[in-house]
């Protein structure tokens, strides 16, 4: 039709102008060399492989769960940084803050809701993704250290979510961090004192909620980043995923 | 040639150190306890020295608010003040098990946890239930005015009871 | 080996009198596995589009879900009271479960740990790289082996009354065991069961004990952490 021919060119017009060509250094990604520069040069995809095996990208290969996985911990990221919007971390505006979200701010209680329940999610799909990976043999040699790294991402996950259930410092989250924290203090000699570190005091009370925020919205996520990029990385440099051989 | 052995190590023998062996011993070692120190001094920094708590010692009133034979729970401090004709004792209402707040049961007589069904005394033995330990008796002492003052950080053994 | 080993140093070029070294193997490589290559795709377009796709699934599922789904808030914390019964989140609750058994040194720190270990050190055991079935050989002395912890899990367990996680113990122990005296049968299912290696079943034992845990965690404890039936 006229009118799209009319757009393509100008949009190849758009393309040669030097300023596009100082943004977007490629090209359209028609050939194979510009579709890996897609990628090797590309800030956020270059820790994926450049070109993958045919078998690993059927949905019975790996279920996604590791991708899925990911997108959840974004997700996460994206509706945990509105919420900072509306709560402090302090005792009682936390509840209060809660109360705010649910009742008062526009699409404050949906916000709240699938930050909750992207939490729940990403704990079940870090579990069954291990799983997973465990009965196709993805820890197997090369990627003995890769696995390693997935289960320190686990730890990271269990305990950002527990540092969050703290936050709406509700009769659900203060006992269970109660237990929690009682847990910890049956480590043998340093259990008291990592209890009261974390706490920031003897009691479950305002240093206790700061110090569990911090570890929430800035210490685990910077871990849990890096981790990740450290996952992906060796995915790419041990070859690629693992698919069991006597799928399709 | 086979059959002879030959000594192992440097062709110098002896412990020759050379200059940048020594620099770089010095070097770790400095960096070793410089990242030691800023560890420590991390941990001290997250160690709170002033806690912004309720006080640990208080002031229970005299020892005639309580009837022979009765068990009262302070609220706010979390402790359970015991009378009998031989005394008085302090118990601490904390479930030794978990941390959950314990309930003084009257028609039963005995204090027991919601979380996990552990079961006390009024001495604070365990009855029933999977608590390690009796609840800890805190030091109770009469004060110069005639006040019993309550100390939860001095746990003291459970035959110590406050004549009164 | 007491011929004469002459030794000719001189570069020929011919590779059957002076073979060349082509690749040099040391001693403590662990053997790699390396599947079948087979064809390889671009990873853009195919692998991002297949992503982007997989995203806006999720995304959609998730956010049906967040509209109807309403995330609990309770009363306003009160360290004087403690709710009855007071349950940690639904991950955690496979462990107080087992908080119920087992003194809290125990099942609170010392478990856990030892499953992070273990964990962490699956990759690290001598690992059994073709996937060999458990009972291939038909080994007697495993056998043994395998009843004898077999035997030794069930009294500790029995000892501490930790019905939850003897229950599926049991199960998948009973299982495991089956292929070893399952000469005859050739169904689809005993076939997958006589396949399975070692590494296999211990996962399978401890899912099945994690998922039992958290089940009766969630569904069958009320106040007191008493036993209740979910649909009373």
């Amino acid at each position: 039709m006229a009118t799209t021919d009319w757009t393509h060119l100008r949009l190849e017009h758009l393309r040669q102008t030097r300023v596009w060509r100082s943004i977007f250094r490629r090209g359209p990604a028609r050939t194979n060399r510009t579709r890996s520069l897609a990628v090797f040069g590309n800030l956020g995809l270059h820790m994926m492989p450049v070109k993958v095996r045919e078998k690993s990208l059927s949905v019975r290969a790996t279920y996604y769960l590791g991708s899925i996985s990911f997108f959840l911990f974004a997700v996460l990221t994206i509706t945990g940084v509105l919420l900072m919007f509306y709560y402090h971390p302090a005792v009682p505006d936390a509840y209060r803050d809660m109360k705010d979200l649910i009742y008062a701010v526009s699409n404050g209680v949906f916000l709240r809701n699938l930050h909750r329940l992207a939490a729940q999610a990403m704990v079940l799909a870090v579990f069954w993704h291990m799983f997973h990976v465990f009965y196709r043999g993805g820890y197997k040699p090369p990627h003995e250290f890769n696995w390693v790294v997935g289960v320190g991402l686990l730890m990271v996950t269990l305990f950002l979510s527990y540092t969050g259930y703290l936050l709406p410092w509700d009769q659900l989250a203060f006992w269970a961090i109660t237990v929690g924290t009682n847990i910890i203090s049956y480590v043998p000699v340093l259990g008291r004192p990592i209890r009261f570190l974390l706490l920031g005091g003897h009691i479950i009370g305002q240093n206790a909620l700061l110090r569990f925020y911090v570890l929430h919205c800035v210490i685990l996520p910077l871990g849990a980043v890096g981790l990740i990029a450290l996952h992906f990385w060796r995915i790419q440099k041990d070859g690629g995923l693992t698919v069991r051989d006597d799928h399709e | 040639m086979p059959g002879e052995l030959k000594a192992p190590g440097k062709p110098e023998e002896k412990n020759t150190v050379t200059r940048r062996d020594f620099f770089n011993e010095i070097a770790g070692g400095a960096l070793t306890i410089a990242g030691l120190g800023a560890a420590v001094v991390t941990v001290k920094y997250a160690s709170p020295n002033v806690l912004f708590e309720p006080p640990t010692t208080f002031r229970a009133g005299s020892p005639d608010d309580y009837p022979v034979n009765s068990v009262t729970y302070l609220q706010d401090q979390q402790v359970y003040l015991v009378r009998t004709d031989k005394g008085m004792w302090a118990l601490s209402a904390v479930c030794t098990h978990l941390g959950c707040i314990t309930q003084w049961k009257p028609e039963s007589d005995q204090i027991a946890c919601p979380c996990h069904g552990s079961k006390f005394q009024r001495t604070g033995n365990v009855q029933a239930g999977p608590a390690p330990r009796p609840l800890p008796h805190f030091s109770l002492v009469l004060s110069e005015d005639g006040a019993l003052v309550v100390d939860k950080l001095e746990v003291v053994k459970d035959t110590e009871i406050l004549k009164v | 080996m007491s011929e004469k080993n002459t030794v000719e140093v001189g570069i020929s070029s011919d590779a059957l009198k002076q073979p060349r070294r082509v690749v040099f193997i040391t001693r403590k490589t662990s053997a790699k596995v390396k599947g079948e290559v087979g064809p390889q795709l671009m990873s853009f377009p195919h692998v991002v589009l297949r992503e982007t796709i997989a995203f806006q699934i999720l995304a959609i599922v998730l956010v049906v879900l967040a509209l109807f789904w309403d995330a609990p808030l309770e009363q306003l914390a009160n360290p004087l009271l403690t709710p009855n019964p007071a349950k940690a989140p639904w991950y955690f609750l496979g462990l107080q479960e087992l908080l119920h058994y087992f003194p809290p040194l125990v099942a609170g720190v010392l478990l856990p740990t030892l499953v992070v270990l273990g964990l962490v050190v699956i990759p690290y055991f001598d690992v059994n790289i073709e996937g060999e079935p458990l009972w291939a050989h038909r080994s007697t002395r495993r056998l043994q082996v395998y009843v004898g912890v077999f035997a030794a899990l069930f009294v500790l367990l029995a000892l501490y009354d930790a019905w939850t996680v003897l229950v599926p113990t049991v199960l998948v122990g009973a299982l495991g065991v089956v292929p070893y005296f399952n000469t005859t049968g050739n169904s689809r299912f005993q076939k997958f069961l006589g396949s399975r290696p070692l590494p296999w079943w211990v996962m399978t034992w401890f899912i099945a004990v994690a998922l039992t845990l958290t089940a009766v965690g969630t569904f069958f404890r009320g106040p007191g952490w008493s036993w209740v039936w979910p649909w009373s």
